[in-house]
């Protein structure tokens, strides 16, 4: 089978966030990643593109993603002060979008610096 | 550091086992231009309340009492500075006057130091405290050599978070808008605080599982009011949630940015195409809801704008 | 289409000097005329001005957020901007947030910046700060007078190939410019040393002076063309007694093009901080006489701010001086940057002579073409006080007012009584805009003439000069009315200027090795993507024959 070859790829999993991580992968999953430490490579390799959990839950019960959206968007909107934790693991990308919305919100955004 | 440090301590941190390549890669191993045979020309300290897996790496171990780095960190200042060290308070951290001034010694003589400091240090007694003291340390050892401390950071993304907050916002964490712009008080709008005094009457929780790590009072909270957890995996916080939302991998499924502890980004390059969307796509499309939402703050009717 | 009718009309550039004209823009640009239908502003007893430009400062960047971070105690009594449905919140003060910087800037009528200090590491970062600046118009320099790989490369004497690598980084960081901050200073200050005189060997190297990391750099970009000179942060900055280094500095660069940042930070004499004095008058007559210089004032105002600069070294020692919280970053290899929160205050004499300095500059520096207004904010203050200087610049009696509260002591160290020099608007005009567009080579940029950009701040006339440029009437940005009446009716992402040099691609094979050695980062993880530089617009070089 032929693998992908995603080199300087970079590991996010301790604050260290090596870039020098060379991954193969197939189309599930991941079957190597040179140079990354103990940590990493479990990191890298226990995840897989498999459709391993539903799209959503809503109430416990699975649901589409359109519709768990519009629920979080009503319930967000509905608070009075709404939080917005975590950040940790997610991209720059993510934390500004949740920064953003944060304060259309008017809630509070924190980080697990807080802790 | 890499190129130049020769005497690297780590203050309650564990990187053999929490940051495995810190070593190799960034801080004890590698030949730096100026220290052309690596490991070999640097000293390394560890201290810490027990042996933990680093101890072998170190060329000394100093084992503290725990609790007691504020009063450490206190003396060593007060040692540099040629200072009276009062006996009684130095038996209490578990180290001897000798280890100590031996500590300074190899400070002042240093071409380049670094401290790193992990949660061991800013975590447990003194919190805030200790980061402060290790810092001036840091800074007073200026008058001799170069020094440096800094923070070793623990999962993954939260320098990104940290450094994100303080463009927008001015303040790293606990940033509260209720007024419509930011302002910041940790004990007030501190995620804990909020959560056990219930303050908070919804949640978006996304890229942590406090259900996992929180107090309990702040848990039996989420589990309360309406919280949304997005995850790549349905966690212990998505099974006390309203909604949950499956979401791509950060790194692995999904591409982006990622800030290192010293605050440099790196892109991330994912390997594998993931069935779910991306956190910033979720939390954009919930923003694109609640934006045409009637808006909380009211404001005067502007006048369309045009482009001349 | 807009018609602004009535208004007297400052563009330098041009030669118009107040005279009452009509100013018509179409798609953003300044158009011959506009049709019936056009919208007019009567700006009946209002000046206009090109919007401004601000040729040195720092918003954007790990050092000014780490700045930040360390000042939650001045956001909490700032102005706080709220938000509304098209605008972000933000906060204003000694370290403004990313929003609150592009609202301060258009709110006095600035509307393009140019982020001076760029560390090779940081670049991703600070672009990424950049795009959320908004309404005014950006550029960067990257800091290149420290890096080891140019550094090994002037040593050894190898400067076609440091040519090439200079090229390739700023590319890479997508940058408008290079900046030179205490060229061999920053590398030593990693050895706790620093570089005082230009002909002395740098710390860690046989040969390599910092007089000869400057010619190198100043040729480099003068061969490559681009369009903003070297940016130059001279050594020892703020030590009593260096200006003999900085006449040193301009000596060395006889034959090439500068800029030289925050000139009175390095214009002291004296021996030591009891005997600082100022020495403006002998850098003022040299750079008067020596045409391939521009500058900017880096003036000083009393009060409080918060200074950075990649200066290690220096803050070290204000850090020592007044023993106030003290912040230090060094990111691997590139440049120290240190971080102290500071008051000046008349009744000091160094702040004193500093304060004086900046001015003394502005008044000295006869041809206001190569002098900007700048204050290195936030180091010599912020640069939503601008509008003080400015009085301070248009009104001797109001300067002698200030003095009055100086020791005489103080009054013997400085220049300043003695000048009665006052700014017309016309040179306003030219310090504020037209002058620092043309040292960054941007000639769409502070003017008004057909074809410029539509950037335009509209002033009531107003005795209190002050009060004048800090509440514009309206800010016009590319055509689009950003404030009116201290509103902000729209907040338009500004564009941002990036340079592509010619190099030869060959040079990342040799780059590679050195950089990953260098640093611990992959090299191909290094670069900014074009992409990731939010309205990117490339400008040319002008390579020299």
């Amino acid at each position: 089978m032929n693998l992908t070859v995603v080199k300087n790829a970079t590991c996010t999993f301790c604050g260290c966030v090596c870039d020098d991580i060379e991954l193969h992968a197939n189309s599930e999953r991941i079957v190597e990643a040179k140079a990354a430490c103990i940590l990493g490579k479990s990191w890298f390799l226990n995840h897989t593109a498999e459709r391993a959990y539903p799209s959503a839950l809503i109430d416990g019960r699975e649901a589409e993603l359109d519709d768990a959206i519009a629920v979080a968007a009503e319930y967000l909107d509905k608070a009075h002060l709404p939080l917005v934790y975590g950040l940790s693991n997610v991209t720059c990308e993510a934390q500004r979008e949740a920064v953003s919305l944060a304060e259309r919100l008017g809630g509070v955004v924190d980080s697990h610096t807080s802790l | 550091m890499r190129n130049r440090a020769d005497l690297v301590i780590y203050w309650g941190g564990n990187p053999a086992e929490c940051h495995p390549r810190h070593f190799t890669k960034y801080a004890l191993m590698p030949k730096g231009k100026h220290l052309p045979r690596g490991r070999k020309d640097r000293t390394m300290v560890l201290v810490d309340i027990r042996e933990t897996k680093s101890v072998k790496a170190a060329d000394i171990f100093l084992q503290i009492r725990p609790g007691r780095d504020f009063e450490v960190l206190t003396i060593l200042r007060a040692i540099v500075k040629g200072q009276y060290v009062n006996p009684a308070m130095v038996a209490e951290t578990g180290l001897t006057i000798e280890q100590l001034r031996d500590l300074v010694d190899r400070m002042k003589r240093a071409r380049f130091g670094v401290m790193f400091f992990g949660m061991g240090l800013s975590m447990t007694r003194g919190k805030h405290m200790n980061s402060s003291a290790i810092l001036t340390l840091a800074a007073e050892l200026n008058a001799y050599t170069k020094f440096v401390a800094m923070p070793m950071r623990g999962h993954g993304n939260v320098t990104g978070a940290d450094v994100i907050m303080r463009w927008t916002t001015g303040y790293p964490f606990g940033i509260s808008f209720d007024r419509g712009y930011p302002r910041f008080n940790p004990g007030e709008f501190s995620t804990v605080d909020l959560l056990v005094r219930g303050d908070t009457d919804a949640a978006l929780i996304l890229g942590a599982d406090p259900g996992a790590t929180m107090p309990q009072p702040a848990i039996d909270h989420l589990a309360r009011i309406p919280t949304i957890v997005l995850d790549p995996k349905v966690t212990h916080t998505s099974r006390l949630a309203r909604v949950h939302i499956t979401t791509a991998v950060t790194g692995i499924s999904a591409p982006g940015t990622g800030y290192r502890m010293d605050e440099v980004p790196l892109p991330l390059r994912p390997a594998l195409k993931s069935p779910y969307p991306t956190d910033e796509e979720v939390v954009r499309r919930i923003h694109e809801l609640v934006r045409v939402k009637p808006d909380w703050l009211v404001h005067q009717p502007r006048t369309t704008q045009q482009v001349f | 289409m807009l018609r602004i009718t009535g208004g007297r009309v400052y563009d330098p550039a041009n030669g118009v000097d107040g005279q009452i004209r009509d100013v018509c823009i179409a798609d953003g640009r300044i158009a011959a005329a506009v049709g019936d239908g056009a919208r007019t502003l009567d700006a009946s007893g209002m000046v206009i001005f090109p919007g401004g430009v601000d040729v040195h400062t720092h918003v954007a960047g790990g050092a000014i957020n780490f700045a930040r971070a360390m000042t939650p105690e001045d956001h909490r009594r700032t102005v706080a901007f709220i938000r509304t449905q098209t605008q972000r919140s933000g906060l204003g003060g000694m370290a403004p947030t990313t929003f609150a910087t592009g609202y301060l800037y258009a709110g006095m009528g600035w509307t393009t910046l140019n982020e001076a200090a760029v560390p090779i590491l940081s670049a991703k970062h600070t672009h990424e700060e950049l795009r959320d600046v908004p309404i005014v118009d950006k550029s960067c320099c990257v800091l290149m007078a420290n890096n080891e790989i140019v550094l090994d490369l002037l040593e050894n004497g190898e400067l076609e190939r440091a040519k090439q690598v200079v090229a390739w980084q700023i590319w890479a960081s997508k940058a408008y410019g290079v900046k030179a901050v205490n060229p061999g200073g920053v590398a030593a200050w990693k050895w706790g040393k620093d570089a005082k005189q230009l002909s002395e060997t740098v710390e860690g190297y046989r040969k390599l002076t910092p007089g000869t990391i400057i010619t190198g750099l100043a040729q480099i970009i003068d061969e490559l063309g681009l369009p903003h000179p070297l940016h130059l942060h001279c050594n020892n900055l703020g030590a009593p007694g260096n200006y003999t280094t900085t006449l040193e500095s301009m000596k060395s660069l006889e034959g090439h093009r500068a800029h030289l940042a925050h000139l009175q930070y390095h214009a002291y004499g004296g021996d030591d901080w009891n005997t600082m004095r100022s020495e403006t008058e002998a850098i003022a007559d040299y750079f008067n006489a020596h045409s391939n210089l521009t500058a900017d004032a880096g003036a000083v105002l009393f009060g409080n701010t918060v200074t950075i600069t990649a200066d290690g070294p220096w803050q070290h020692l204000l850090y020592k001086l007044t023993g106030r919280k003290w912040g230090n970053l060094d990111v691997e290899n590139e440049t120290g940057c240190g971080i102290v929160p500071y008051t000046y205050r008349p009744s000091n004499i160094v702040n004193a002579v500093q304060w004086a300095s900046g001015l003394e500059l502005l008044l000295m520096i006869k041809d206001p073409w190569r002098v900007s207004l700048s204050t290195d904010h936030p180091n010599g203050a912020c640069f939503w006080r601008y509008p003080e200087i400015l009085q301070l610049l248009m009104s001797a009696d109001f300067r002698r007012d200030c003095m009055a509260k100086m020791s005489e002591e103080a009054k013997r160290r400085i220049r300043l009584p003695e000048l009665d020099r006052e700014y017309s608007l016309f040179e306003i005009a030219i310090i504020t805009s037209a002058g620092p567009a043309r040292a960054l080579g941007l000639s769409n940029k502070g003017h008004l003439g057909i074809g410029a950009d539509a950037d335009i701040a509209v002033y009531n006339q107003d005795q209190d000069i002050s009060r004048m440029f800090s509440h514009p009437r309206y800010v016009i940005k590319h055509g689009e009315i950003v404030i009116e009446e201290g509103e902000i009716r729209a907040t338009p992402l500004g564009r941002s200027y990036v340079i592509k040099p010619q190099y030869e691609s060959t040079i990342e094979e040799y780059l590679r090795p050195l950089f990953e050695d260098c640093y611990t980062m992959q090299f191909e993880n290094y670069p900014v993507e074009l992409e990731r530089v939010e309205h990117a617009e490339l400008r040319n070089c002008i390579p020299a024959e």
